[in-house]
């Protein structure tokens, strides 16, 4: 388990119409966007994710094979195309990487989205984002004084997620 | 009737053994008046019953039929002071025998549940033969002639007398069954505590633990 | 008057106990006993039939707890006036738990051989009603605490100040029922653990012991949720438990 201090730079949270409903960093010398900023690049990325997830390419189903049972009946024979992976939805943009970092998208399947940037040395992504969406059940949604759809001022997830991460380190 | 052939406890064997040498089934039959009050003294549940041991019929024959009914209550709800005392010189949920009716020859066990409740059983011994010549003739104006005539009842055989250990120990089973029955009352959700138990299923629990043990 | 009624009640419980194949005519008349408001599960088992020591397979998963204490608080929450509202209705709502709890438990521990109350009282199998506050205040802190929670509370204290000797203090780290709650900023006085102030209530009410009990917030560096329940027994009390301790009573 890579345990850099420096492994996780910031968490977004947007909710399912693209309001940021949680921002929070875990690095110092980030650069410093304006709450402004922030709602914006939520809006942005929540209308970038639609997009990517529309755009999922398809690929041309091998014709001659119609009696293999999975393939043809998971997709209309008619469209001849079918995703990579018919038995998955369409999860649009998974991650993006550059060399300075590594953006992970995580979608609930209520439509919460969960942006979580780090280190593009960093493994077992996946690992911290489970993790992070299991303190935002726990201490997020079983939470009586939350609102569903509204900005998360949970001080127990703060609490529990600085802590976790601390740990990591 | 079909009581006869319950597993024996304790007592039932000197309650038999007195019940053959006196050879009369109907003297040693006692009669029973259950209640539970509220902590607050709202009667809960009533019911009244009879011997089920040893060849009884389970029937109550109380002496003064006519005004049983709310002759009991009253004895039962006149016991209460005493209860009240008896409640906090001794911590045990089950208080034992605590008051005696000379009048009505009425003798009252207590049992108190942790969160207040009171379960009061009231025992009669019947009549003796011996004084029906003048206690034959029931109504009020009898009643020093019977006190005197219980009085030698009691004394006379262990069986009839509520207070002999074997009693207690029967009286205690019963009203352990009674508690487990209450607890469950309790637990439901659409019940609150003062409220009257009109279960049906609640009834029948404890006229089978008094059949049971009684 | 009441006699030949008995007599016929008992008379048909005897034929159903006896045999389930009995005659038509006496199911019929058993039938028609039943009151007619009485509906019974499919499978005959009213709450009768269940046990009442069967805990070990009845867990409960603490999500599902949490959701529906959360959801008790939002329901609460509904036309309250303020803090103190809420928390009363937080207390009202745990109080009746506290009287139905005492039986439980003293049920409990009388059907069971190995005495979960055998802290508070030293005589053996039978547990006694608590007759004095400290007993009370151990079963509070130790047997009732365990039943709700699954471990003892962390601390109990007396008041040391010599104007409010009957206030007595009872301490949990880290309370279950607050695990997830966080109080938004302009309520943080709010404690939802006042639920569990009206389970305290709620036993020594049942006990006898006319009492005030409130949760208050005592945050520590290591315990965040740390909770104090102060515990305040009425001056009627106080005095019995002069007369008490005068007599010896323990």
């Amino acid at each position: 388990m890579p345990s850099n201090p420096r492994g996780v730079f910031s968490l977004i949270i947007i909710n399912k119409a693209g309001g940021l409903i949680y921002q929070r960093e875990f690095q110092s010398g980030l650069r410093n966007l304006s709450t402004n900023d922030y709602l914006v690049l939520a809006g942005t990325f929540h209308g970038v994710h639609a997009i990517t997830r529309s755009i999922t390419p398809k690929i041309p189903i091998a014709q001659p094979a119609p009696s293999t049972t999975s393939t043809g009946t998971a997709a209309p024979a008619a469209s001849g195309y079918s995703y990579p992976n018919p038995g998955v939805p369409v999860s649009g943009l998974d991650y993006l990487e550059t060399d300075k970092f590594r953006l992970t998208c995580f979608q609930t399947l209520t439509g919460t989205k969960f942006l979580l940037f780090t280190d593009p040395l960093t493994g077992g992504v996946d690992a911290i984002i489970q993790r992070i969406y299991e303190l935002y059940a726990d201490y997020v949604m079983k939470n009586p004084f939350y609102q569903i759809e509204m900005p998360v001022r949970c001080e127990a997830f703060d609490r529990h997620l600085g802590a976790w991460l601390r740990g990591r380190t | 009737m079909g009581a006869t052939s319950k597993p024996a406890i304790l007592s039932s064997s000197a309650m038999f053994g007195s019940m053959s040498t006196l050879n009369n089934p109907n003297l040693l039959k006692m009669s029973y008046y259950f209640t539970i009050l509220s902590p607050t003294d709202t009667p809960l549940f009533n019911i009244a019953f009879g011997t089920s041991k040893g060849g009884g019929d389970g029937i109550a024959r109380f002496r003064f039929p006519e005004t049983a009914q709310y002759m009991n209550q009253f004895i039962i709800h006149s016991s209460l002071d005493i209860l009240e005392e008896a409640q906090w010189t001794n911590g045990g949920m089950y208080l034992k025998h605590i008051d005696t009716y000379p009048p009505a020859a009425a003798y009252i066990t207590a049992f108190l549940t942790p969160s207040g409740a009171r379960f009061l059983l009231l025992h009669q011994p019947p009549h003796l033969p011996s004084s029906t010549s003048t206690s034959g003739s029931i109504g009020s104006s009898s009643l020093l002639g019977t006190a005197g005539s219980t009085t030698r009842a009691s004394s006379s055989s262990i069986a009839a007398n509520p207070t002999s250990p074997q009693t207690e120990e029967a009286v205690r089973q019963f009203m352990n069954e009674v508690y487990e029955s209450y607890v469950k009352t309790a637990m439901s959700p659409f019940y609150k505590q003062g409220m009257e138990i009109k279960s049906p299923v609640f009834r029948s629990r404890i006229t089978a633990a008094g059949k049971k043990w009684l | 008057m009441a006699a030949p009624h008995r007599h016929a009640t008992m008379q048909s419980m005897s034929n159903g106990g006896i045999s389930s194949g009995s005659d038509r005519p006496q199911q019929h008349s058993q039938l028609s006993q039943q009151s007619p408001g009485l509906r019974v599960p499919s499978n005959r088992k009213t709450i009768y039939d269940r046990h009442l020591n069967r805990t070990r397979t009845a867990e409960l998963s603490r999500a599902s707890f949490a959701f529906l204490f959360g959801e008790m608080v939002t329901y609460a929450q509904r036309r309250v006036t303020g803090i103190q509202d809420l928390e009363k209705r937080l207390n009202e709502q745990g109080y009746p738990l506290g009287l139905r709890l005492l039986d439980l438990l003293f049920y409990r521990s009388t059907s069971t051989s190995s005495s979960a109350l055998s802290s508070s009282s030293t005589s053996s199998s039978p547990p006694n009603r608590p007759l004095r506050i400290i007993t009370l205040l151990h079963l509070i802190h130790g047997p009732l605490w365990r039943l709700l929670f699954g471990r003892a509370a962390d601390a109990l204290e007396h008041s040391v100040s010599p104007d409010t000797p009957n206030e007595y203090m009872i301490t949990d780290n880290d309370p279950m029922v607050n695990t997830y709650v966080s109080a938004p900023r302009d309520m943080s006085m709010l404690n939802c653990a006042a639920y569990v102030a009206g389970i305290i209530e709620g036993v020594c009410d049942g006990c006898g012991f006319e009492t005030k009990v409130s949760a208050h917030n005592q945050p520590t560096e290591l315990w965040p949720s740390r909770t104090v329940f102060l515990v305040r027994f009425g001056d009627p009390v106080m005095e019995r438990e002069k007369v008490l301790e005068r007599a010896g009573v323990k």
